[in-house]
């Protein structure tokens, strides 16, 4: 015991040392003190001393799984714009917050990238009315050539905010991401052709449960699909209403309000009545789905294209003779076809008033839209990351993924025109994956292909305060219809509910800007 | 004492079976997630993998903790940890003893000043106000400062020292000895336990803090491993799928990946805390019997 306590009485001579050790390091600055506070902010500051031209510039930037400033691109831009940049990471979990708290206090970050989804379109347009963000009209006309020449217009537009620009926007590329993707197997097993209509869906899911080409019996699942998609994608473009918001008449009108809504909900309600529909489909987690697919039990799942490659493999690992693929876009009665395409803001890049080098932001976020840096950036060197026939670029792996995988992650804008052509590149990184792709992007008729309307809507603060709820509210409602357990009967009563929670004052909120936009 | 009869022997076997059971169903989650670490991805996917893997392989693991950010993140956290706690033990060890002696004039005033802190604080933003003055964001110091003196530990250390025999001190003092020769000869050699279960309890709270890293530090290279953690887990959380474009969908971290940081983070903690228990159990006992 004696040993014990010299032990820790040791502890606290040590401890009592270090705390002054510590103290004497980092009041000087000497190197010994970097193992506890940043290497980065002595070195920023020696760099800065010496002849270096160019002032260092503080980004944040969305969460990556590797460090931003290690990655290899950050490595090329430097050389490349001549810029050191710090860069920093909001974190994973609530983002908002901390993005509130930094730029609440001020932190001096030349450039900060953001999503682009509604909240955070919203919180953006809200720092730019508190004055929190450098209005970028002026220093684009001084140093953004490259971005008026690049940038989608229309982009640019719908990112102001009361008529002025704060921000830099990266336009998404407009994809369609999910649909039905079916076994193939279970298809030629039960003698029948991909399903093109709706009638045909409903034949096809009845002959997987009667038929048992399975082996599974009585256990067959026809179709599954994750709880947190209460639309069935593709099956809901069959009624016409692949989005939130549809074009009725000329209005925006969202789904609940859809003259089609009924029709959707009763042939969705009747294939689970017949057992068609997975009899667990409002608990089915994601990756629940998943299971019950990859382990050869479900004929069919609700899909997103990016997950092809692991859903395959692990199919085929449990059934070595399975095959799957995607159905094209269902048919409704009277021809109506869809699929939901994602169209808006991929990123928001803005420059807070807390800059200390806003010029330099901007010739910096100009020089990274140079070009032949900007094909760099995104997709590397050609022969050396990537080849070029034809017009098609193919990725060199496994270089490619190792230092381009998190590329898009450092687009501050993009060029609209060509990005779209070098970023098939990164779907190409796996055939199977550029096939699903491809299949709902480019061999379907292109009038399948749905934009969400609203996707460069300017930001309206009825629709971004009351959508999540409204969301979740018409969710949880069709579930209960599909389950039975609330009937279409009770349908104005729910609607007169929706429009009092705000859905009233998003709709014409959403209509006033809609009519204004056509003109 | 008196033998042990079958019955006696039959109903303690009863109660150690019921015991183990209990102890069993505890482990099973953790079996669940060491499994699927360590399992083919295919059969996670499929869901196939239970309590036992399915498809062994070390592949998984071995990129995980090979990653240069796991490595940073588990160094970052032990550095915290060793230094937050060397510093936090010797502080509240050093607090405690003055607070001790109820005779010193004015001690009642400045333990109600401690006290205070224990039911008001500032809030978020001006602490985080306050280590952006102090230039401590993006720095690890700002991890290990808040958290130096917790008033909670520091009574327990007070009061195991009043429990002390005064007799003791004066003797000592009748031989001469100084008033840092009594705390560091004396008093601090008869508080092991007590001094080791506050060490553990600082130890563990640096360990596991997440709220502060996840405030103060916003450079990838100075995250530690719980911030890490929290991000790799909630990769393929619908949550922030909303937000994920493509390009993210498609680098999501596959289900293996997750459980396999999630075992490779607690390793440390495992690997140690056999040792450390005993002092765990024994600390809070002394504390809590003549305190």
């Amino acid at each position: 015991m004696a040993m014990n306590y010299k032990k820790w009485m040791m502890a606290t001579l040590v401890g009592g040392l270090s705390v002054t050790s510590l103290v004497a390091c980092s009041s000087t600055g000497t190197p010994g003190a970097s193992s506890i506070t940043p290497a980065s902010k002595p070195s920023a500051e020696v760099s800065k001393a010496t002849t270096e031209p160019k002032s260092d510039l503080k980004t944040l930037q969305i969460w990556q799984k590797d460090d931003y400033n290690t990655y290899p691109v950050a490595k090329y831009l430097e050389q490349k714009t001549g810029y050191k940049v710090q860069y920093d990471m909001l974190p994973q979990d609530k983002p908002e917050d901390k993005l509130n708290i930094l730029i609440a206090s001020g932190e001096p970050y030349d450039a900060i990238t953001i999503y682009g989804s509604t909240d955070f379109k919203a919180l953006y347009s809200d720092y730019a009315k508190k004055g929190a963000l450098i209005e970028l009209g002026p220093l684009i006309d001084k140093f953004g050539p490259n971005i008026k020449a690049v940038i989608d217009p229309e982009a640019l537009e719908a990112a102001k905010v009361d008529g002025k620009l704060y921000a830099i926007p990266t336009k998404s590329i407009s994809n369609v991401n999910t649909s039905l993707y079916i076994r193939q197997d279970w298809l030629e097993k039960v003698n029948m052709k991909s399903p093109t209509t709706l009638d045909e869906l409903t034949a096809v899911l009845k002959a997987f449960k009667e038929k048992d080409p399975g082996g599974n019996g009585d256990k067959n699942i026809p179709l599954t699909v994750k709880g947190e998609a209460p639309f069935i994608d593709n099956i809901a473009g069959a009624f016409g209403i692949p989005n939130f918001w549809n074009n009725v008449n000329g209005k925006m009108t969202p789904r609940i309000l859809d003259p089609a809504y009924p029709e959707y909900v009763n042939y969705v309600a009747d294939l689970f009545k017949q057992g068609l529909l997975d009899k667990e489909y409002a608990a089915n987690k994601d990756a629940t789905a998943k299971e019950k697919f990859t382990s050869g039990k479900a004929g069919m799942i609700l899909l997103n294209w990016s997950d092809v490659p692991t859903i395959a493999d692990a199919l085929t690992k449990n059934i070595p003779t399975a095959k799957a693929s995607y159905i094209s876009a269902l048919k409704g009665e009277d021809g109506k076809a869809g699929l939901a395409a994602f169209r808006g803001f991929d990123r928001l890049t803005f420059i807070p008033k807390a800059s200390k080098h806003p010029e330099d932001a901007m010739k910096w976020i100009n020089a990274k839209l140079e070009k032949e840096t900007f094909i760099n950036m995104t997709i590397g060197e050609e022969n050396k990351h990537y080849t070029l026939k034809d017009g098609t670029y193919t990725p060199i792996q496994p270089i490619f993924s190792e230092e381009r995988n998190a590329a898009n992650n450092f687009l501050t804008g993009s060029d609209d025109t060509n990005y779209p052509i070098y970023w098939q590149a990164r779907v190409r990184k796996d055939m199977r994956l550029f096939e699903a792709w491809e299949f709902m992007n480019k061999k379907e008729p292109a009038n399948t292909k749905v934009e969400d309307p609203l996707g460069f809507a300017p930001y309206l603060p009825e629709f971004s305060k009351s959508f999540q709820q409204l969301n979740t509210m018409v969710g949880d409602y069709t579930m209960k219809l599909v389950f039975g357990a609330e009937q279409l009967s009770g349908l104005d009563a729910f609607i007169a509910k929706f429009k009092s929670s705000g859905g009233e004052a998003s709709y014409k909120e959403v209509n006033d800007w809609y009519t204004a936009a056509k003109k | 004492m008196h033998k042990k009869t079958i019955r006696d022997r039959s109903l303690d076997l009863l109660i150690y079976l019921f015991l183990l059971l209990v102890g069993v169903i505890t482990l099973l989650p953790i079996a669940n997630v060491l499994s699927k670490a360590v399992s083919d991805e295919s059969a996670v996917i499929s869901g196939k993998v239970g309590i036992l893997p399915v498809g062994f392989q070390l592949q998984t693991m071995k990129y995980v903790i090979s990653s240069s950010q796991f490595i940073t993140s588990i160094g970052i956290s032990m550095l915290v940890m060793i230094v937050g706690t060397v510093l936090a033990i010797a502080l509240t060890a050093l607090t405690a003893y003055p607070l001790s002696k109820r005779n010193l004039p004015g001690i009642s005033f400045i333990m109600l000043l401690f006290i205070f802190t224990m039911l008001f604080n500032g809030g978020i933003i001006p602490n985080y106000l306050l280590m952006k003055e102090l230039h401590l964001i993006n720095s690890l110091w700002s991890l290990i400062l808040p958290a130096l003196i917790s008033v909670f530990n520091m009574l327990v250390i007070k009061s195991y020292y009043e429990s002390l025999p005064e007799s003791l001190e004066e003797s000592a003092k009748i031989d001469g000895a100084s008033n840092f020769t009594i705390l560091f000869r004396i008093v601090i050699p008869l508080s092991g336990p007590v001094l080791a279960t506050i060490a553990l309890f600082y130890a563990v709270y640096y360990w596991n803090d997440y709220f502060n890293p996840m405030l103060y530090i916003n450079d990838a290279g100075l995250k530690p491993l719980q911030l890490y953690l929290r991000d790799i887990v909630m990769d393929a959380d619908s949550s922030s799928a909303m937000n994920k474009s493509a390009d993210d969908m498609m680098n999501v971290s596959p289900e293996g990946v997750r459980s396999a940081t999630v075992i490779a983070s607690i390793i440390p903690m495992l690997l140690v805390y056999p040792y450390l228990q005993k002092h765990f159990v024994k600390g809070v006992l002394i504390g809590s019997v003549k305190g």
